[in-house]
Protein backbone atom coordinates (compact mmCIF):
# COMPACT_ATOMS: atom_id res chain seq x y z
CA UNK A 1 0.00 0.00 0.00
CA UNK A 2 1.73 3.32 -1.28
CA UNK A 3 2.12 6.73 0.21
CA UNK A 4 0.91 8.46 3.15
CA UNK A 5 -1.40 10.96 2.26
CA UNK A 6 -1.96 12.15 5.59
CA UNK A 7 1.37 14.22 7.73
CA UNK A 8 2.65 12.00 10.27
CA UNK A 9 1.26 8.61 9.46
CA UNK A 10 4.56 7.17 8.15
CA UNK A 11 7.11 8.23 11.12
CA UNK A 12 4.01 6.71 13.03
CA UNK A 13 4.22 3.30 10.69
CA UNK A 14 7.84 3.57 11.30
CA UNK A 15 7.48 3.44 15.16
CA UNK A 16 6.01 -0.21 14.93
CA UNK A 17 8.12 -1.63 11.97
CA UNK A 18 10.31 -4.34 13.42
CA UNK A 19 13.95 -4.03 14.99
CA UNK A 20 16.71 -6.14 14.63
CA UNK A 21 20.20 -6.67 15.50
CA UNK A 22 21.34 -6.09 19.13
CA UNK A 23 20.27 -3.60 21.97
CA UNK A 24 16.60 -4.38 21.22
CA UNK A 25 15.35 -3.66 24.56
CA UNK A 26 17.26 0.00 24.73
CA UNK A 27 16.05 0.34 20.85
CA UNK A 28 12.28 -0.06 21.96
CA UNK A 29 12.85 2.19 24.51
CA UNK A 30 14.42 5.02 22.24
CA UNK A 31 12.15 5.05 19.74
CA UNK A 32 8.66 5.16 22.10
CA UNK A 33 10.31 7.81 23.89
CA UNK A 34 11.10 9.49 20.98
CA UNK A 35 7.61 9.00 19.19
CA UNK A 36 6.13 9.76 22.84
CA UNK A 37 8.26 13.16 22.80
CA UNK A 38 7.74 13.90 19.48
CA UNK A 39 3.86 13.72 19.71
CA UNK A 40 2.93 10.95 17.29
CA UNK A 41 2.19 9.06 19.95
CA UNK A 42 -0.38 11.23 21.86
CA UNK A 43 -1.02 12.20 25.90
CA UNK A 44 -4.10 9.57 26.43
CA UNK A 45 -3.11 7.24 23.75
CA UNK A 46 -3.55 3.67 24.24
CA UNK A 47 -0.11 1.40 23.44
CA UNK A 48 -0.66 -1.79 22.35
CA UNK A 49 -0.23 -4.53 24.77
CA UNK A 50 3.03 -6.07 26.00
CA UNK A 51 2.42 -8.87 23.69
CA UNK A 52 1.11 -6.99 20.78
CA UNK A 53 4.32 -4.84 20.69
CA UNK A 54 6.18 -7.33 20.74
CA UNK A 55 4.69 -8.92 18.37
CA UNK A 56 4.65 -5.96 15.80
CA UNK A 57 8.23 -4.71 16.87
CA UNK A 58 9.61 -8.47 16.37
CA UNK A 59 11.20 -8.59 19.74
CA UNK A 60 10.48 -10.94 22.92
CA UNK A 61 7.44 -10.42 24.99
CA UNK A 62 10.29 -9.72 28.06
CA UNK A 63 12.14 -7.27 25.68
CA UNK A 64 8.71 -4.91 25.26
CA UNK A 65 7.76 -5.62 28.76
CA UNK A 66 11.49 -4.37 30.19
CA UNK A 67 10.98 -1.27 27.79
CA UNK A 68 7.25 -0.11 29.10
CA UNK A 69 8.48 -0.76 33.05
CA UNK A 70 10.97 2.24 32.37
CA UNK A 71 8.23 4.15 30.48
CA UNK A 72 6.55 3.88 33.33
CA UNK A 73 9.58 4.90 36.01
CA UNK A 74 10.40 7.86 33.18
CA UNK A 75 6.23 8.84 33.77
CA UNK A 76 5.66 8.79 30.03
CA UNK A 77 3.01 5.42 30.66
CA UNK A 78 1.22 4.63 33.17
CA UNK A 79 -0.95 1.32 33.17
CA UNK A 80 -4.61 0.86 33.89
CA UNK A 81 -5.75 -2.83 35.52
CA UNK A 82 -8.94 -4.26 34.69
CA UNK A 83 -10.96 -4.45 31.27
CA UNK A 84 -10.39 -1.03 30.02
CA UNK A 85 -7.00 -1.23 31.04
CA UNK A 86 -2.90 -1.12 29.07
CA UNK A 87 -0.32 1.27 29.06
CA UNK A 88 -1.71 4.87 28.37
CA UNK A 89 0.43 7.48 27.59
CA UNK A 90 0.89 10.47 30.00
CA UNK A 91 2.92 12.96 28.25
CA UNK A 92 1.69 16.48 27.80
CA UNK A 93 4.54 18.01 26.36
CA UNK A 94 5.77 19.67 29.43
CA UNK A 95 9.01 17.59 29.67
CA UNK A 96 9.80 17.56 26.23
CA UNK A 97 12.44 19.98 26.80
CA UNK A 98 14.53 18.47 29.58
CA UNK A 99 14.60 15.24 28.23
CA UNK A 100 15.80 16.43 24.84
CA UNK A 101 18.64 18.37 26.83
CA UNK A 102 19.15 15.53 28.98
CA UNK A 103 20.03 13.77 25.68
CA UNK A 104 21.78 16.86 24.11
CA UNK A 105 23.92 17.06 27.10
CA UNK A 106 25.15 13.41 26.99
CA UNK A 107 25.89 13.40 23.36
CA UNK A 108 29.50 14.51 22.33
CA UNK A 109 29.97 16.99 19.41
CA UNK A 110 32.13 14.46 18.11
CA UNK A 111 28.40 12.37 18.55
CA UNK A 112 26.42 15.00 17.08
CA UNK A 113 28.51 15.76 13.98
CA UNK A 114 28.75 12.30 13.11
CA UNK A 115 24.98 11.84 13.08
CA UNK A 116 24.80 15.15 10.95
CA UNK A 117 27.14 13.47 8.44
CA UNK A 118 25.22 9.63 8.86
CA UNK A 119 22.42 11.41 8.10
CA UNK A 120 23.27 13.71 5.58
CA UNK A 121 24.77 10.94 3.49
CA UNK A 122 21.30 9.01 3.45
CA UNK A 123 18.77 12.17 3.00
CA UNK A 124 21.63 14.24 0.71
CA UNK A 125 21.45 11.26 -1.82
CA UNK A 126 18.20 10.12 -1.60
CA UNK A 127 17.41 13.86 -2.40
CA UNK A 128 19.55 13.42 -5.49
CA UNK A 129 18.16 10.42 -6.81
CA UNK A 130 14.62 11.69 -6.10
CA UNK A 131 14.72 15.00 -8.66
CA UNK A 132 15.98 11.89 -11.17
CA UNK A 133 13.06 9.70 -10.85
CA UNK A 134 10.47 11.36 -9.48
CA UNK A 135 7.52 11.50 -11.90
CA UNK A 136 4.40 14.48 -12.36
CA UNK A 137 2.51 12.92 -9.76
CA UNK A 138 5.15 11.98 -6.98
CA UNK A 139 5.45 15.52 -7.29
CA UNK A 140 1.59 16.87 -6.95
CA UNK A 141 1.32 14.37 -4.11
CA UNK A 142 4.62 15.84 -1.99
CA UNK A 143 3.16 19.56 -2.81
CA UNK A 144 0.04 18.00 -1.93
CA UNK A 145 2.02 17.37 1.83
CA UNK A 146 3.87 20.57 2.41
CA UNK A 147 0.30 22.06 1.91
CA UNK A 148 -1.39 20.46 4.50
CA UNK A 149 1.58 20.51 6.85
CA UNK A 150 1.41 23.15 9.92
CA UNK A 151 4.25 24.71 10.90
CA UNK A 152 2.64 26.44 13.75
CA UNK A 153 4.40 24.75 16.58
CA UNK A 154 7.84 22.84 17.05
CA UNK A 155 5.81 19.66 17.05
CA UNK A 156 4.26 20.29 14.08
CA UNK A 157 7.25 21.53 12.43
CA UNK A 158 9.08 18.23 13.47
CA UNK A 159 6.73 15.80 12.07
CA UNK A 160 6.08 18.11 8.98
CA UNK A 161 9.83 17.80 8.16
CA UNK A 162 9.65 13.72 9.09
CA UNK A 163 7.03 12.97 6.53
CA UNK A 164 8.86 15.32 3.60
CA UNK A 165 12.05 13.85 4.22
CA UNK A 166 10.31 9.88 4.04
CA UNK A 167 8.68 10.98 0.82
CA UNK A 168 11.76 12.31 -0.49
CA UNK A 169 13.67 9.04 0.27
CA UNK A 170 10.77 6.92 -0.56
CA UNK A 171 10.99 9.04 -4.21
CA UNK A 172 14.86 7.73 -4.60
CA UNK A 173 12.99 4.07 -5.56
CA UNK A 174 16.04 2.58 -2.84
CA UNK A 175 14.01 0.53 -0.45
CA UNK A 176 17.67 0.67 1.33
CA UNK A 177 17.53 4.54 1.62
CA UNK A 178 14.51 4.64 2.79
CA UNK A 179 14.65 2.31 5.65
CA UNK A 180 17.84 4.02 6.53
CA UNK A 181 16.15 7.29 6.50
CA UNK A 182 13.06 5.44 8.78
CA UNK A 183 15.89 4.02 11.16
CA UNK A 184 17.64 7.24 11.62
CA UNK A 185 14.15 9.53 12.06
CA UNK A 186 12.77 6.81 14.68
CA UNK A 187 15.95 7.19 16.55
CA UNK A 188 17.12 10.22 16.37
CA UNK A 189 14.59 12.65 14.67
CA UNK A 190 13.55 14.58 17.57
CA UNK A 191 16.96 15.00 18.46
CA UNK A 192 17.82 15.92 14.91
CA UNK A 193 15.05 18.61 14.03
CA UNK A 194 15.50 20.27 17.38
CA UNK A 195 16.18 23.16 16.03
CA UNK A 196 12.61 23.70 14.91
CA UNK A 197 11.67 24.70 18.25
CA UNK A 198 12.86 28.76 17.06
CA UNK A 199 9.99 30.39 14.74
CA UNK A 200 12.36 31.44 12.32
CA UNK A 201 13.92 28.30 11.85
CA UNK A 202 10.56 26.89 11.13
CA UNK A 203 9.66 29.41 8.24
CA UNK A 204 13.60 28.48 6.90
CA UNK A 205 13.11 24.98 6.91
CA UNK A 206 9.65 25.47 4.96
CA UNK A 207 11.25 27.73 2.22
CA UNK A 208 13.51 25.30 2.16
CA UNK A 209 11.02 21.85 1.55
CA UNK A 210 9.87 24.26 -0.95
CA UNK A 211 13.47 24.92 -2.83
CA UNK A 212 13.90 21.43 -2.67
CA UNK A 213 10.45 20.66 -4.59
CA UNK A 214 11.52 23.30 -7.30
CA UNK A 215 14.90 21.43 -7.20
CA UNK A 216 13.32 18.21 -8.27
CA UNK A 217 10.58 19.34 -10.39
CA UNK A 218 13.80 21.01 -12.25
CA UNK A 219 15.19 17.26 -12.04
CA UNK A 220 18.66 19.20 -10.36
CA UNK A 221 19.98 16.70 -8.44
CA UNK A 222 23.01 18.52 -7.17
CA UNK A 223 20.70 21.20 -6.02
CA UNK A 224 18.33 18.85 -4.42
CA UNK A 225 21.25 17.45 -3.02
CA UNK A 226 23.00 20.50 -1.71
CA UNK A 227 19.93 21.99 0.00
CA UNK A 228 19.46 18.66 2.02
CA UNK A 229 22.65 18.72 2.85
CA UNK A 230 23.11 22.47 4.11
CA UNK A 231 19.61 22.28 5.68
CA UNK A 232 21.41 19.37 7.73
CA UNK A 233 24.27 21.30 8.71
CA UNK A 234 22.30 23.91 9.83
CA UNK A 235 20.51 21.63 12.49
CA UNK A 236 23.74 19.93 13.64
CA UNK A 237 25.19 23.23 14.17
CA UNK A 238 22.54 24.66 15.70
CA UNK A 239 22.42 21.65 18.35
CA UNK A 240 26.45 22.03 18.83
CA UNK A 241 25.40 25.97 19.95
CA UNK A 242 22.53 24.54 21.98
CA UNK A 243 24.79 21.80 24.03
CA UNK A 244 27.05 24.54 24.41
CA UNK A 245 24.44 27.26 26.22
CA UNK A 246 23.49 24.04 28.53
CA UNK A 247 26.62 23.11 29.20
CA UNK A 248 27.27 26.72 30.33
CA UNK A 249 24.15 27.03 32.40
CA UNK A 250 24.10 24.12 34.32
CA UNK A 251 20.96 22.36 34.27
CA UNK A 252 19.15 25.50 33.99
CA UNK A 253 16.09 25.94 31.26
CA UNK A 254 16.88 25.74 27.34
CA UNK A 255 13.95 27.84 25.47
CA UNK A 256 15.49 30.00 23.32
CA UNK A 257 13.22 32.42 21.95
CA UNK A 258 10.37 29.86 22.17
CA UNK A 259 9.38 30.12 26.05
CA UNK A 260 5.79 28.25 25.92
CA UNK A 261 5.84 24.27 26.71
CA UNK A 262 5.68 22.48 23.31
CA UNK A 263 2.24 20.90 22.86
CA UNK A 264 1.85 16.93 21.98
CA UNK A 265 -1.41 17.19 20.42
CA UNK A 266 -1.39 17.25 16.93
CA UNK A 267 -2.95 20.45 15.36
CA UNK A 268 -6.39 20.38 13.66
CA UNK B 1 26.00 -9.64 -25.84
CA UNK B 2 27.16 -7.34 -28.77
CA UNK B 3 24.79 -4.45 -29.16
CA UNK B 4 24.95 -2.84 -32.83
CA UNK B 5 22.46 -0.44 -33.07
CA UNK B 6 21.59 -1.04 -37.27
CA UNK B 7 20.73 -4.67 -36.26
CA UNK B 8 17.65 -3.22 -33.85
CA UNK B 9 14.45 -4.72 -33.99
CA UNK B 10 11.28 -4.72 -32.29
CA UNK B 11 10.86 -7.20 -29.26
CA UNK B 12 9.10 -10.40 -30.77
CA UNK B 13 5.88 -11.29 -30.00
CA UNK B 14 6.59 -14.47 -28.39
CA UNK B 15 8.66 -12.51 -25.99
CA UNK B 16 6.25 -9.48 -25.12
CA UNK B 17 3.56 -11.82 -24.65
CA UNK B 18 5.74 -14.00 -22.47
CA UNK B 19 5.78 -10.36 -20.03
CA UNK B 20 2.17 -10.37 -20.20
CA UNK B 21 2.07 -14.34 -19.03
CA UNK B 22 3.95 -13.11 -15.98
CA UNK B 23 0.79 -11.22 -15.01
CA UNK B 24 -2.38 -12.22 -16.13
CA UNK B 25 -2.15 -15.56 -14.27
CA UNK B 26 -2.42 -12.93 -10.87
CA UNK B 27 -4.77 -11.12 -12.65
CA UNK B 28 -7.04 -14.32 -13.78
CA UNK B 29 -7.13 -15.12 -9.65
CA UNK B 30 -8.20 -11.22 -9.21
CA UNK B 31 -10.87 -11.83 -11.11
CA UNK B 32 -11.87 -14.90 -9.14
CA UNK B 33 -11.83 -13.11 -5.74
CA UNK B 34 -13.78 -10.47 -7.26
CA UNK B 35 -16.35 -12.37 -8.38
CA UNK B 36 -16.34 -14.39 -4.75
CA UNK B 37 -16.60 -10.99 -3.58
CA UNK B 38 -19.45 -9.93 -5.59
CA UNK B 39 -21.32 -12.85 -5.07
CA UNK B 40 -20.93 -12.28 -1.41
CA UNK B 41 -22.13 -8.67 -1.50
CA UNK B 42 -25.55 -9.50 -3.92
CA UNK B 43 -26.75 -11.74 -1.60
CA UNK B 44 -30.58 -10.90 -1.34
CA UNK B 45 -31.72 -9.94 1.98
CA UNK B 46 -28.42 -9.89 3.98
CA UNK B 47 -26.01 -7.08 5.19
CA UNK B 48 -22.39 -7.17 3.88
CA UNK B 49 -20.55 -8.23 7.46
CA UNK B 50 -16.37 -7.83 7.75
CA UNK B 51 -16.60 -10.72 10.34
CA UNK B 52 -18.07 -12.69 7.60
CA UNK B 53 -16.07 -11.41 4.26
CA UNK B 54 -12.88 -11.24 6.28
CA UNK B 55 -12.33 -15.09 6.68
CA UNK B 56 -13.49 -15.63 3.17
CA UNK B 57 -10.71 -13.65 2.10
CA UNK B 58 -8.42 -14.99 4.15
CA UNK B 59 -8.52 -18.38 2.64
CA UNK B 60 -8.10 -17.01 -0.82
CA UNK B 61 -5.05 -15.40 0.57
CA UNK B 62 -3.61 -18.24 2.36
CA UNK B 63 -3.58 -20.56 -0.68
CA UNK B 64 -2.18 -17.47 -2.70
CA UNK B 65 0.77 -17.38 -0.51
CA UNK B 66 0.97 -21.21 -0.68
CA UNK B 67 1.56 -21.57 -4.28
CA UNK B 68 3.49 -18.00 -5.11
CA UNK B 69 7.15 -19.20 -4.39
CA UNK B 70 7.88 -15.81 -2.75
CA UNK B 71 6.35 -13.60 -5.14
CA UNK B 72 3.40 -12.63 -3.16
CA UNK B 73 4.31 -10.19 -0.09
CA UNK B 74 0.52 -9.41 0.82
CA UNK B 75 -2.86 -9.71 -0.19
CA UNK B 76 -6.80 -9.15 0.28
CA UNK B 77 -9.45 -7.38 -0.40
CA UNK B 78 -10.12 -2.86 0.30
CA UNK B 79 -13.39 -1.79 0.72
CA UNK B 80 -15.53 1.11 -0.65
CA UNK B 81 -16.15 3.68 2.73
CA UNK B 82 -19.70 2.84 2.04
CA UNK B 83 -19.41 -1.31 1.72
CA UNK B 84 -18.11 -2.60 5.07
CA UNK B 85 -16.52 0.81 5.90
CA UNK B 86 -12.88 2.19 5.94
CA UNK B 87 -11.68 -1.42 5.59
CA UNK B 88 -8.77 -3.72 4.70
CA UNK B 89 -9.11 -7.24 4.57
CA UNK B 90 -5.11 -7.59 4.01
CA UNK B 91 -2.68 -10.14 4.60
CA UNK B 92 1.31 -10.05 4.90
CA UNK B 93 3.56 -12.85 3.78
CA UNK B 94 5.97 -14.37 6.27
CA UNK B 95 8.60 -13.65 4.18
CA UNK B 96 8.51 -10.05 3.90
CA UNK B 97 10.79 -7.76 6.32
CA UNK B 98 7.91 -6.62 7.87
CA UNK B 99 6.98 -9.59 9.93
CA UNK B 100 10.32 -11.59 10.32
CA UNK B 101 8.87 -12.06 14.16
CA UNK B 102 6.62 -14.86 12.68
CA UNK B 103 7.60 -18.10 11.10
CA UNK B 104 8.15 -18.31 7.06
CA UNK B 105 4.68 -19.85 6.49
CA UNK B 106 2.39 -17.59 8.42
CA UNK B 107 0.19 -14.62 7.03
CA UNK B 108 -0.07 -11.70 9.64
CA UNK B 109 -3.14 -9.53 9.09
CA UNK B 110 -2.33 -5.57 7.98
CA UNK B 111 -3.72 -3.37 11.09
CA UNK B 112 -4.53 -0.23 10.00
CA UNK B 113 -6.33 2.93 11.34
CA UNK B 114 -10.01 2.41 10.09
CA UNK B 115 -11.31 5.46 12.01
CA UNK B 116 -11.56 8.54 9.72
CA UNK B 117 -10.99 10.94 12.32
CA UNK B 118 -7.32 9.58 14.11
CA UNK B 119 -4.51 11.58 13.09
CA UNK B 120 -2.82 8.29 11.20
CA UNK B 121 -5.70 7.38 9.22
CA UNK B 122 -5.18 7.10 5.63
CA UNK B 123 -7.36 7.78 3.03
CA UNK B 124 -6.81 5.11 0.68
CA UNK B 125 -9.52 6.03 -1.88
CA UNK B 126 -6.98 8.82 -3.03
CA UNK B 127 -3.62 6.23 -3.59
CA UNK B 128 -2.90 5.10 -7.14
CA UNK B 129 -4.09 1.29 -6.73
CA UNK B 130 -7.22 2.50 -5.21
CA UNK B 131 -7.93 5.53 -7.55
CA UNK B 132 -7.01 4.52 -10.75
CA UNK B 133 -8.73 1.26 -11.24
CA UNK B 134 -11.94 3.05 -9.43
CA UNK B 135 -11.40 5.41 -12.24
CA UNK B 136 -10.73 3.36 -15.61
CA UNK B 137 -13.12 -0.02 -14.13
CA UNK B 138 -9.93 -1.72 -15.05
CA UNK B 139 -7.13 -3.64 -13.64
CA UNK B 140 -3.98 -1.72 -12.78
CA UNK B 141 -0.08 -2.45 -11.91
CA UNK B 142 1.05 0.49 -9.36
CA UNK B 143 4.83 0.53 -8.69
CA UNK B 144 7.85 -0.45 -8.67
CA UNK B 145 7.52 1.56 -5.26
CA UNK B 146 8.61 1.26 -1.71
CA UNK B 147 5.67 0.52 -0.19
CA UNK B 148 7.42 1.95 3.56
CA UNK B 149 4.42 2.35 5.40
CA UNK B 150 3.48 -1.83 4.92
CA UNK B 151 6.18 -3.62 4.68
CA UNK B 152 9.27 -1.87 3.41
CA UNK B 153 9.44 -3.63 0.18
CA UNK B 154 9.89 -2.76 -3.23
CA UNK B 155 6.52 -3.54 -4.24
CA UNK B 156 4.37 -3.54 -7.69
CA UNK B 157 0.44 -3.66 -6.31
CA UNK B 158 -1.90 -5.42 -9.40
CA UNK B 159 -5.26 -4.22 -8.22
CA UNK B 160 -8.99 -4.65 -9.64
CA UNK B 161 -12.12 -3.09 -9.05
CA UNK B 162 -14.98 -5.27 -7.52
CA UNK B 163 -18.84 -4.12 -8.88
CA UNK B 164 -21.63 -5.14 -7.05
CA UNK B 165 -24.75 -5.30 -9.80
CA UNK B 166 -22.30 -4.72 -12.30
CA UNK B 167 -22.03 -0.93 -11.19
CA UNK B 168 -21.86 -0.06 -7.75
CA UNK B 169 -17.98 -0.17 -6.55
CA UNK B 170 -17.68 -1.66 -3.49
CA UNK B 171 -13.94 -1.96 -3.61
CA UNK B 172 -11.05 -3.37 -5.16
CA UNK B 173 -9.03 -7.15 -4.82
CA UNK B 174 -5.22 -6.25 -5.23
CA UNK B 175 -1.74 -8.78 -4.56
CA UNK B 176 1.47 -6.73 -3.90
CA UNK B 177 4.26 -8.97 -5.63
CA UNK B 178 8.21 -8.38 -4.63
CA UNK B 179 9.98 -6.71 -7.17
CA UNK B 180 13.02 -9.06 -6.67
CA UNK B 181 11.34 -12.25 -7.55
CA UNK B 182 9.66 -10.15 -10.47
CA UNK B 183 13.11 -9.48 -11.67
CA UNK B 184 14.25 -13.23 -11.62
CA UNK B 185 10.88 -14.20 -13.48
CA UNK B 186 11.02 -11.62 -15.95
CA UNK B 187 14.79 -10.72 -17.06
CA UNK B 188 14.96 -14.32 -19.21
CA UNK B 189 11.95 -13.53 -21.01
CA UNK B 190 13.37 -10.29 -22.28
CA UNK B 191 16.20 -12.02 -24.41
CA UNK B 192 15.38 -10.02 -27.33
CA UNK B 193 17.86 -10.42 -29.47
CA UNK B 194 20.65 -7.68 -29.80
CA UNK B 195 18.87 -4.77 -28.49
CA UNK B 196 18.55 -3.63 -24.77
CA UNK B 197 14.87 -4.25 -24.08
CA UNK B 198 13.17 -2.84 -21.10
CA UNK B 199 9.68 -3.11 -19.30
CA UNK B 200 8.07 -0.15 -18.18
CA UNK B 201 4.59 0.83 -16.00
CA UNK B 202 2.29 3.25 -17.69
CA UNK B 203 4.28 5.97 -15.81
CA UNK B 204 7.75 5.28 -17.95
CA UNK B 205 8.98 4.10 -14.51
CA UNK B 206 11.31 1.01 -15.20
CA UNK B 207 10.26 -2.37 -14.05
CA UNK B 208 13.32 -3.92 -15.55
CA UNK B 209 15.48 -3.59 -18.02
CA UNK B 210 18.59 -5.79 -19.38
CA UNK B 211 20.17 -2.00 -20.12
CA UNK B 212 22.28 -1.85 -17.50
CA UNK B 213 22.72 1.54 -17.46
CA UNK B 214 18.57 1.81 -16.75
CA UNK B 215 17.60 1.00 -12.73
CA UNK B 216 14.80 -0.58 -12.00
CA UNK B 217 12.67 2.27 -10.63
CA UNK B 218 14.34 5.16 -13.03
CA UNK B 219 12.34 7.24 -15.50
CA UNK B 220 13.26 6.51 -19.07
CA UNK B 221 13.18 9.51 -20.68
CA UNK B 222 12.57 9.21 -24.26
CA UNK B 223 11.59 11.77 -26.85
CA UNK B 224 7.29 10.48 -27.61
CA UNK B 225 7.07 8.38 -24.89
CA UNK B 226 4.89 10.21 -22.74
CA UNK B 227 2.44 11.23 -25.84
CA UNK B 228 2.46 7.08 -26.71
CA UNK B 229 2.21 6.11 -22.87
CA UNK B 230 -1.57 8.19 -23.53
CA UNK B 231 -2.45 5.98 -26.40
CA UNK B 232 -3.77 2.44 -25.37
CA UNK B 233 -3.46 1.39 -29.20
CA UNK B 234 -1.68 -1.53 -29.72
CA UNK B 235 0.53 -2.00 -32.12
CA UNK B 236 4.41 -1.44 -32.52
CA UNK B 237 5.60 1.44 -32.50
CA UNK B 238 8.98 3.33 -33.20
CA UNK B 239 10.29 6.08 -31.14
CA UNK B 240 12.83 8.55 -30.20
CA UNK B 241 15.82 9.68 -32.21
CA UNK B 242 16.02 8.42 -35.58
CA UNK B 243 13.43 6.10 -34.97
CA UNK B 244 15.44 3.61 -33.07
CA UNK B 245 13.45 2.61 -29.89
CA UNK B 246 10.03 0.46 -30.49
CA UNK B 247 7.24 0.40 -27.71
CA UNK B 248 4.71 -2.33 -27.21
CA UNK B 249 1.75 -2.61 -24.74
CA UNK B 250 2.15 -5.87 -22.83
CA UNK B 251 -1.44 -7.28 -23.41
CA UNK B 252 -3.72 -5.63 -20.77
CA UNK B 253 -1.16 -5.58 -17.83
CA UNK B 254 -0.90 -1.74 -18.72
CA UNK B 255 2.55 -2.55 -18.81
CA UNK B 256 5.25 -2.45 -22.06
CA UNK B 257 8.33 -2.80 -23.44
CA UNK B 258 10.33 -0.61 -25.02
CA UNK B 259 13.76 -1.91 -27.23
CA UNK B 260 16.23 -0.34 -28.90
CA UNK B 261 19.87 0.25 -28.90
CA UNK B 262 21.82 0.11 -25.28
CA UNK B 263 23.84 3.78 -24.71
CA UNK B 264 27.37 2.77 -25.17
Amino acid sequence: MPQSIRAGSGTRAAIFAPLDGAGRAELVLQRLTDAIVLGVLHNGERLPSEAELARQLGVATVTAREALEILRRNNLVHTKRGRDGGSFVTFAGGGATDLQDDRLLAWSRVQVRDLGVHYSAIAGLAAELAAERASAADIANLERILDRTDAGTADAARRGQGTFRLEVAALSQSARLVREELRLQAEFGSLLWLSLREPRRRERCRAEQRETVAALVAEDGARARQLTVSQITESIEWLIEAKARLEQKGRSTMTGSTSAPVPTGAPA
Amino acid sequence: MTITPEQTTPPTDACVASIADVFDPVFSRLEQWADLVERYAARPDSVADRAELDPLVEQLVRREFADSDGCVIGAGFVSAPHFLGWHLAWWLGGQNAASQGLPATGIRHLETVEDPLKESFRDYTALEWWRVPAHTGRRHITGPYVDYLCTDEYTLTLTLPVYRGGTELIGVVGIDLSVDEIERDLVPRLDAGAVAATVINASGRVVVSTDAHLATGALLRLPGLTERLADPTPAFTALGPDGAHSFQWCGRTGLAVVAGPAPS
